[in-house]
């Protein structure tokens, strides 16, 4: 066919890392829903955890009542996360990234270990697979061993660290729904809020710790999901290049940026190399992330344009820039986004899930639109952004449209076999 | 009835756009964005729709008038939010022809902007399904079924899927058919596509009459064939002309 020949056109890349960003947090909020539909947890035990510990709901309390319980509950959460931070942040003050590292194993262990036994109890018990404890043991311990390692080390198959970050999302986001329903609702936006303050605020812990981070040229040990990125095979090009764009332990990520500068001379700055950060203690991810580094010469055909612009105008901040950055072209960075969002994400999409499915689709599209959002703020502010508030303000606000307008309507002109 | 049951319903609604994502567009991660943006605007317009027909619902089943004023109502919104579409389109298509121009890489093709197309209309039918038939399917999963009086010979689920496989076909293509006719200023074409989403939605009200969707859905089905027909038409004349052009 004629069309093989002609030269690809921009159709062919454009908005890849996007997707590569999108496709994980679809599948995390696809397996949390269907966890929720099959596990009917109407009936099951009340969950104690410190989001519940202010108050637990009963359904004979009045409306006020439950809000104010809700609210109870979520600013005393909220309250606990702030006081974690900020102790993050002083241990990564103090340099003790030992302790972090291994606390960050710990927890990751604790959830895949027990929250993902407590889960695969519950689906034994409905569906009755007829498994002993000895067999069972044995594979959660390697599973939850083989997670911890997957994420901690970064001789891992990629695919194999990403599939074990979006369980441990899943888990935990599912042990989120279980909370009662207004105390979730309540808590996504004070969440929202939070990651709101803590990013943008100069005083947020978020904020001091990307700072730090910065000005020490040092890693964030936390848990962040890091897509793939993007390789343009077009290029047909040299070790050097696809050596550059390899995916690596975060420890050593900031040894690609000083190659790159030692290699392109002054155009590498502070400017060039934008740097906003998605960052998660275990539960709480907050900035989105968009790392974009200059590429070599010899990259893709794709940059070649680029660095010449680039090394023209020196301020680094042009217009076309800003531009290919927002597309994500030209430039090998990867998005990373913190699995605090996917958690979060995937509560919101969970206890729509609990109403109905329509109120699922339409949270879903409310997340990912709000998702695409900031990360096209992103790429135009080029600072750390809080990925939470736009999705779940989106999703939240969706949510409640959906319940109370969209239903009646759909159902309405249904049942009617009325379609347009 | 069962998983599979629910399963099977949902593939009667859906497999030929799974086919045509599968094949066409989860090659592109640009026709992904298209299509799950022109899915929010679909979802938006029936929010806003909802909210506006909140206060005279639930109708009074028995009337077909009602229905018919509401049918009428939302083809219009949903076809004023195409044009909308399509002017953000051009913009967009403007800047990715800079763009194309800055980085030494060739204009978007002529296939290249029916693709586009194609994800927005494909977006727009899978919007349909989801809303008025995926979302209802949840009961079809257990153990029973449902049947509706309008329909008492099959399955109100079946109806449904069978309904909405006809509108993600006049979805899909119409938007293709509108594309093309607002860039070649063809009025005929431009009317066309109105029309047909118009007459498709009045076929479902035949369903009102009883015995009516024995009727109703062939109907509806020609509609969809129509529509079909018109873009397959359109498009070989466009790309043979592109083509003529090109190797002239």
């Amino acid at each position: 066919m004629a069309q093989n020949q002609r030269p690809k056109t921009l159709l062919d890349s454009l908005g890849e890392e996007i997707i590569r960003i999108l496709v994980p947090v679809s599948i995390c909020m696809f397996l949390v829903v269907l966890l929720v539909s099959i596990l009917d947890s109407n009936s099951s035990a009340s969950v104690t955890s410190i989001a519940a510990m202010a108050y637990s709901e009963t359904s004979s309390d009045s409306s006020w009542d439950k809000f104010l319980g809700a609210l109870l509950n979520s600013l005393a959460f909220v309250a606990v996360v702030t006081v974690v931070t900020f102790i993050l942040v002083l241990l990564f003050y103090l340099r003790c990234t030992k302790f972090l590292k291994i606390y960050m194993a710990f927890s990751s262990f604790v959830v895949l270990g027990f929250m993902g036994g407590e889960i695969a109890l519950f689906l034994i018990e409905n569906f009755s697979v007829p498994i002993d404890c000895i067999t069972f043991l044995v594979l959660l311990f390697n599973f939850a061993v083989v997670g911890v390692l997957a994420v901690f080390m970064s001789k891992m198959a990629i695919l194999v660290t990403q599939g074990y970050l979006i369980l441990i999302g899943m888990l935990v986001a599912y042990w989120f729904t279980l909370l009662p329903e207004w105390t979730t609702w309540v808590l996504l936006v004070a969440m929202a809020l939070y990651d709101l303050a803590a990013v943008l605020l100069p005083v947020g812990p978020l904020r001091l710790l990307v700072e730090l981070a910065m000005s020490r040229d040092e890693d964030i040990p936390a848990l962040v999901y890091e897509a793939r990125p993007v390789i343009h095979h077009d290029s047909g090009l040299g070790d050097n290049t696809v050596q550059r764009r390899v995916w690596r332990a975060r420890s050593n990520f900031r040894q690609d940026s000083e190659d790159n500068s030692n290699l392109n001379g002054n155009v590498v700055s502070d400017s060039n190399s934008t740097v906003g950060t998605v960052q998660s203690s275990h539960n709480g991810t907050r900035i989105a992330r968009v790392e974009e580094e200059q590429v070599s010469e010899r990259d893709a055909e794709l940059s070649a344009p680029l660095i010449d612009h680039g090394r023209n105008a020196q301020d680094g901040m042009s217009a076309e820039r800003l531009m290919l950055e927002g597309m994500g072209l030209g430039s090998s960075g990867a998005i990373k986004l913190g699995l605090g969002d996917f958690i979060f994400y995937s509560v919101l999409v969970g206890r729509a899930a609990m109403y109905d499915f329509m109120t699922v689709y339409a949270c879903y599209l409310a997340i990912v639109a709000g998702l695409g959002i900031t990360l096209m703020l992103l790429a135009f502010y080029q600072k750390a952004l809080p990925a939470l508030p736009v999705s779940i303000a989106l999703g939240v606000l969706f949510y409640f449209l959906t319940r109370f307008l969209l239903d009646v309507f759909i159902v309405q002109c249904s049942l009617n076999l009325v379609m347009f | 009835m069962t998983v599979a049951a629910g399963i099977g319903y949902a593939l009667v609604a859906l497999g030929p756009s799974l086919a045509l994502f599968v094949s066409v567009i989860s090659k592109k991660p640009f026709l992904i964005l298209t299509l799950l943006s022109s899915t929010l605007v679909w979802l938006i317009s029936l929010i806003i729709l909802s909210g506006i027909w909140r206060a005279f619902l639930p109708l009074n089943s028995a009337t077909w008038w009602p229905f018919a004023i509401l049918l009428f109502t939302s083809v219009a919104f949903q076809e004023g939010l195409r044009l909308l579409f399509w002017k953000v389109y051009k913009r967009l298509e403007d800047i990715m022809d800079a763009f194309a121009d800055r980085v030494s890489k060739p204009r978007l093709y002529l296939t290249d902007k029916m693709q586009i197309a194609l994800a927005g209309g494909l977006g727009h039918g899978v919007a349909h399904a989801v809303f008025f038939c995926l979302s209802l399917l949840t009961p079809a999963f257990g153990p029973a079924t449902y049947f509706v009086d309008r329909c008492s010979q099959i399955p109100f689920f079946l109806v449904s899927a069978i309904i909405a496989l006809a509108f993600v076909m006049v979805h899909t293509f119409s938007m293709v058919i509108a594309f093309n006719s607002y860039a070649e200023g063809n009025k005929v074409d431009q009317l066309f596509v109105p029309v047909v989403h118009l007459a498709a939605g009045m076929m479902t009200l035949i369903n009102f009459a009883s015995g009516g969707c024995i009727v109703g859905i062939p109907l509806l089905y020609l509609m969809a064939i129509l529509t079909l027909m018109h873009c397959g038409r359109m498009v070989s004349r466009r790309l043979t002309e592109n083509h003529r052009q090109g190797s002239s």
